[in-house]
């Protein structure tokens, strides 16, 4: 019997050609696409990698390089902005 | 509301939520602005303008616009000018073992051609006495 964690579908399976033969590897799922706060839309401009791989990255390819940048999307940022603009 | 000396709020881009004056309007579409922000060509959509009005002429300079930020208790966006560098020449580094080797065979190419000359002329010199030899012998007999 296979080991309990290749049995549950936690870890993605890859299909490996080897000389001899094809086997499986067991890699980690990417995590799921940003999404903005407010809109609920899919954030531009934030890699889906793994923590490691974004380790690797600098901070300004981690996310926009704006106020709200990686949690917002320019559009709910803007009304956020025009909201304190006309309050004031 | 968009006019010269309209103070405003940047709601795009990496200045979003800085305050900003219009210093010229350049067409329908865009305007001028300096301040909090750098001082750029903007499209009128990514400003959103406020209450306030100072007085500003056309095209105010960076320090008139700064002047009147100090009063307003705004501080203005400052960039350092570049300061010019020398490019750094690159120097060819040549290892230890690399050097020695060099040496030797720099000494080695002298001594040779010291010898070459040297037997050269020991060589010449033999042939002359063996020519003289031979004419000695040649005038006894």
């Amino acid at each position: 019997m296979a080991e309990p964690y290749k049995r549950s579908r936690t870890l993605r399976r890859v299909k490996v050609k080897l000389a001899s033969r094809t086997t499986v590897h067991y890699k980690q799922r990417k995590p799921k696409l940003g999404t903005c706060g407010v809109t609920g839309q899919t954030l531009k401009g934030v890699p889906r990698e793994l923590p490691n791989e974004i380790k690797k990255l600098s901070k300004t390819e981690r996310r926009p390089e704006r106020p709200y940048g990686g949690v917002l999307s320019s559009k709910a940022m803007r009304s956020v902005f025009k909201e304190k603009a006309r309050k004031e | 509301m968009i006019e010269i000396g309209r103070l405003c709020l940047k709601i795009a881009g990496r200045d979003a939520g800085k305050k900003c004056v219009i210093v010229d309007v350049l067409d329908s579409t865009f305007v001028l602005i300096d301040g909090e922000t750098r001082r750029r060509k903007c499209n009128i959509l990514h400003v959103e303008p406020l209450k306030n009005k100072v007085e500003l002429k056309k095209n105010a300079s960076h320090e008139d616009v700064k002047k009147v930020f100090e009063g307003l208790g705004l501080k203005t966006r400052e960039t350092k000018p570049k300061q010019k560098t020398e490019k750094p020449v690159k120097k060819k580094k040549v290892s230890e073992k690399k050097k020695d080797v060099k040496k030797k065979t720099g000494k080695k190419k002298e001594t040779k051609v010291e010898s070459t000359l040297e037997d050269k002329a020991a060589s010449a010199k033999k042939e002359d006495k063996t020519a003289s030899k031979k004419t000695s012998e040649q005038v006894k007999k």
